[in-house]
Order: structure tokens, then sequence, then C-alpha cells
């Protein structure tokens, strides 16, 4: 069962990017048994982020169609999210398919539509909270940049 | 860069599905035609956001406030990636746009001019308006020839589909309420519905440049026939009327149909003669305004750097 649960809710997308899960974002934390229940700790990209409720709601309702039935969903503060938890696969559909890229350790960022690495931040806060807006002057596409 | 020998060559470009660039010698009237198809756009976001603001402390518990605090970042946000777009094309600065929208010279959606008079009514915008808002931004996106307006419209539809379902939500609470509940809900349901369809528009007509070049995809009627068929069994299902005395439902195809609408209304309420233009200008000066100071100390900030 703990297996058919992990399995459901790695799958869950995320409701603002419907094409990458929540493992790849890495918002799923562990699933585990505890007595009858099974547990699943997730952990916030950010603590105020109006989309938990919903990531919560389709959690629940995943493990719930294989069958688990005492079930329990728990948003950790620790550990803290980073972009650093984001796989591979998820930046190559987040880039392509969304315009979105991943802020390096050293502030930098690349444009995902022409590679250029001369951004021009134009807002530290875009539509989310976990993004800024740049703006790409080879290509004139604003990129939208996950903050750390 | 791409260049075209004609405007012919060019729409054929366009009709095969190319994309166009900004740095594209496009023809000067596509390059406005698509400029004040975004600004309209980026000015609705933009009124939009200062719509659901007005929520933020109103919405009933701390868990619907949160969310109205993000859909006005949504909103604002959007419209912030758009005006960039906007401005980028040349015809007008963003400061341009700023003034001619608060001057009230330029247009944003209908469905803007209305009073939300109750929290119903802001259920029923949620439910409603957010919903025709993305089906069209949905048929503009499919086959939307200029790039950097597709690229953002991929974005903007992902996050009005989380708008949507928690107007889906919103409704579902509402019909499950109280007598009193499920009464506001069909007042306000009785207010939105016509200015909900409307905001697809009267008919296209046949030789709609928009059509042609691939800025819009679909036909106006198509789009709000569209609608009329998925919103009136929905609203029916939840136990709600809807507010129109024409309405039937065909029993030889099984499709709903409406009666005839009015669009004379509609044109004085673009042209910001609608019910409530007047106060949601001088609320969005006043917003303008009351900002300058924040405006002003990231622009020292930016220089300092």
């Amino acid at each position: 069962m703990l297996k058919a649960v992990r399995d459901a809710v790695a799958k869950v997308t995320d409701p603002e990017y419907p094409e990458v899960t929540i493992e790849q974002l890495g918002i799923l934390e562990r699933v585990f048994s505890s007595g009858e229940s099974i547990c699943i700790d997730l952990v916030p990209t950010r603590s105020g982020c109006p989309a938990l409720e919903i990531i919560r709601t389709d959690v629940l309702a995943a493990a719930k169609d294989v069958g688990a039935t005492s079930v329990s969903v728990k948003f950790c503060s620790d550990p803290v999210w980073t972009p650093d938890r984001i796989t591979e696969d998820a930046r190559r559909i987040l880039a392509r398919e969304f315009f979105v890229v991943i802020r390096n350790v050293d502030g930098s960022s690349k444009c995902p539509m022409c590679e250029n690495s001369e951004l021009e931040n134009r807002s530290d806060v875009g539509s989310t909270p976990c993004r800024s807006v740049s703006w790409c002057a080879e290509c004139r596409n604003p990129i939208e940049v996950i903050r750390r | 860069m791409k260049t075209w020998e004609s405007l012919e060559d060019f729409e054929a470009f366009v009709i095969d599905g190319g994309i166009v660039e900004p740095s594209d010698e496009m023809p000067d009237v596509y390059r406005l035609a698509v400029f004040k198809f975004i600004e309209l756009h980026a000015n609705s976001e933009y009124m939009g956001g200062l719509t659901e603001r007005d929520w933020i402390p109103k919405a009933p518990g701390l868990h619907r406030k949160l969310t109205a605090l993000a859909k006005t970042q949504d909103e604002i946000g959007h419209a912030h990636l758009l005006y960039m777009i906007a401005a980028d094309l040349g015809v007008k600065t963003r400061d341009e746009m700023m003034e001619d929208l608060l001057a009230g010279t330029t247009n944003f959606h209908n469905v803007f001019h209305y009073r939300v008079h109750s929290w119903g009514d802001q259920v029923a915008v949620a439910y409603l308006v957010d919903a025709a808002a993305l089906a069209s931004q949905q048929a503009v996106f499919k086959n939307c020839s200029y790039g950097p307006y597709k690229r953002i419209l991929r974005r903007v539809i992902a996050e009005e589909g989380f708008h949507m379902r928690n107007g889906e939500e919103l409704l579902l609470t509402m019909a499950s309420g109280t007598d009193l509940q499920r009464t506001m809900m069909q007042d306000s349901i009785n207010r939105w519905w016509l200015p909900a369809i409307q905001l697809f528009g009267p008919d296209s007509r046949l030789d709609d440049p928009l059509l042609r070049w691939n800025i819009k995809s679909e036909r106006n009627e198509v789009l709000r026939d569209r609608y009329i068929q998925k919103f009136v069994p929905q609203l029916l299902n939840a136990g709600f009327q809807v507010p129109d005395s024409g309405l039937y439902q065909d029993s030889e195809t099984g499709r709903w149909c409406t009666s005839d609408i009015d669009w004379e209304p509609l044109k004085a309420t673009m042209r910001n003669g609608g019910p409530d233009s007047k106060r949601r200008l001088s609320d969005a000066k006043a917003a303008w305004e009351d900002a300058s100071w924040v405006r002003d100390a990231l622009d020292e900030v930016v220089i300092s750097k």
C-alpha cells in the first residue's frame, strides 16, 4: 500500500505548471506509515503559497484513489525548499513550456529562448512570490525567474 | 530577422502558422493590431487586479483573503508582462499606456465596468467571468502568430486555470450554503451572466483582420456558444437559474439557445460609459497616485545600483 500511495502521490502535478509533478519540483518530501495511517510530508516552496490547499486536496485524492483510507498530509517547515530541489527534467519542461528559468547560486540566469545570460531584472517579484521578472534584450521576451 | 515582400506574403506566412518575432519587419497594420490587442488585455488584467484587491480585506476567512491576495498578484503580474511586450512593439511607451488608461482614452474589458456589490458578486466574477476570460485567452493562445504574446499566454492560462478551480469551489460552497447564501448567489448570477457572455463580443466580422492574422483563432460567436453550452447545465446542476427568459434547450440537438443579445449597451460600456466605469477609473487613478512613492523609491534603488 505504501508504495502504491507513494507512486500515486508522486504523479500529482503542480496547479500552476500542469506538466510538472510535485516530486519533480521537490515538494514531495516523504511518504511513510505510522500505525494504521499513511503520512505524507510536503515541503512548500513558499510558506504563504496560495496553491498549498489545492496541492493538499490533490495529494489526498491521489492517495485515496489507490485505496488508502487513513491519510495525513503535512506541510513541513524543515527542510526548507530551495530551487536546487527541482530536478533536471522539470527544469527542461519549465524552460521549454513556460519560459521560466531558475536563478543560479551566483545570481545569474539564462534566457531559455536564446541562451543570452545578460538578463535585465525588471521586478523582484512577478505574478507569484516565487518568481521575479527579467527582460531578455536579445530576443525581446520577458522571462520569469524562480527566486532563491 | 524575417522580412516580407508584401502584405500578401506576410499573410501567407501567418496563415501557414508562422510565428512573428519582435525583430521581424512586420507590416505596420499588423504591428498596430497586435499592439492594440495586447494593450487591451494588459489594461484588463490591471483593472481586474484592482477589483480583486478590493476583496483582500473583505473576503470571508483567512484562506480566502490569501487567495484574493494571490489572485491580485497574478493579475498585476500578468499586466506587467503584457505591458512589457506591448511597449516593445514601439507604438506607445508603458507610461503612455498607463496615462491613456487612467485618462479613459483606451479600453479595458466590459466585465470591469460593473460594480461588485457583494461576496456573491465576487464569486460570480470568479466563476463566470474568469472562465469566460480563460476561454477567450485559450483561443488566442491556440494559433497566436505573435511569439512573445503566445509565450506569455502559456503562463497566463496555467495561472487562470488555477483561478477557475477556485471559482468553482467558491460557487459550490455558496450552492451548498443556507437559503440566504443561495439567494445572494442567484442575485449575483442574475447580475453577471450577461456581462460574462458579452465578454466574447458580438459576432465576428467576416473579414476580421485579427482572425486573418492569427491573433485570434476562433470567432467570437463560436467561443460564446461553447461557453453557453458548458455553463448553462453547470449552473442548473448547482441548483441555480440562468437569468434569460428566452432560454430553451433544443429537443433535437440538445443545445441551449439563448435570447438575442442587445449589443448597444456594450458599445457604450467599452467607451468607458458603463455603470461603474467612472468609479473604477477614479479608483485606478487613486491607486496609481498612492503608489507613486513606491515607484520613486524603486527608481532611486535602481539609480544607486
